[in-house]
């Protein structure tokens, strides 16, 4: 009986404990940093601007103008400006230069400075 | 008896020593073992927050750097605009009269003048230098409309 009281303690202890004898694998969690990806997009393709031509009517030329560009068979109408306007004209386009070319160079920095050095998240 | 009662008690006090003074060692060595991986711990932040440290660094003088050269950009539009002023006033030149009298020439002038600006813009929005730009170190070669960006090797006259 006392044998057999023994056995029962040992089986249910067993039982009991049977699972985590050895012990249970630990489950372990990596955290590997994978970088951003990279945008990579080209830069902007450069402008080619078309060629045009500028002609200045006074007075004195005014008939001398059409004249010319009826023979070259081209509408005998023109587009004008004053003097001041045309300088207007060319300060605003020096402005639209400068603004293409500062966003430009940003768009290099940026690109330098995320992308070259490694510095992007 | 007695004797053997105080042997017993002897006998279970030295146990219990022995034992006490085992299980001192060991909470000392798992002390220790905890110590020794706070202190590898320790280092690695230190020399993690040093390489942060570093990068930092580099980046201080990369954004130095890039801020300088756009403010220096900066500049020369603001020089580029008064040189273009200057081109149309400069000793009280009037552009109109100019163009009543002397027609041809300064239609001549304005196209070429439209010309070099229509290449800044090209250049502005990216295009290559040609060889001819690059080697620009005269006033008479160079593009007057942009020669910091169109004539990068020009150097003005003082």
């Amino acid at each position: 009986m006392y044998h057999i009281n023994k056995i029962f303690v040992l089986a249910i202890i067993v039982l009991l404990t049977g699972c985590s004898i050895g012990g249970e694998k630990k489950i372990k969690i990596f955290s590997i940093e994978k970088p951003r990806e990279k945008l990579d997009y080209p830069m902007p393709t450069a402008l080619q601007l078309e060629e045009l031509k500028w002609i200045i009517i006074t007075s004195k030329n005014a008939e001398e103008v059409f004249k010319k560009l009826e023979e070259a068979g081209i509408d005998p109408v023109l587009f004008g400006l004053t003097d001041k306007d045309y300088q207007v004209l060319a300060r605003n386009f020096a402005q639209i230069r400068q603004k293409l070319q500062e966003t430009n160079n940003l768009l290099e920095e940026y690109k330098k400075y995320y992308e070259n050095t490694g510095n992007s998240e | 008896m007695i004797f053997g009662k105080i042997k017993m008690i002897i006998t279970v006090l030295m146990i219990l020593g022995i034992s006490g003074a085992g299980i001192y060692v060991m909470k000392l060595r798992a002390d220790n073992a905890i110590l020794k991986a706070n202190q590898d711990k320790l280092e690695t932040a230190i020399t993690e927050q040093n390489k942060v440290l570093e990068q930092q660094k580099k980046d201080f003088t990369a954004i130095l750097e890039s801020n300088k050269k756009l403010n220096v950009l900066i500049g020369t539009f603001k020089k580029d605009l008064e040189d273009l002023d200057k081109r149309f006033t400069k000793k009280n030149r009037d552009i109109g009269k100019l163009a009543i009298n002397r027609t041809e020439a300064i239609e001549r002038i304005i196209n070429k003048g439209g010309k070099n600006a229509a290449r800044c813009i090209e250049l502005a929005s990216g295009a290559e230098h040609t060889p001819e730009e690059l080697k620009a170190t005269l006033k008479s070669e160079i593009n007057p409309e942009c020669p910091a960006l169109a004539n990068p090797n020009y150097v003005p006259y003082q």
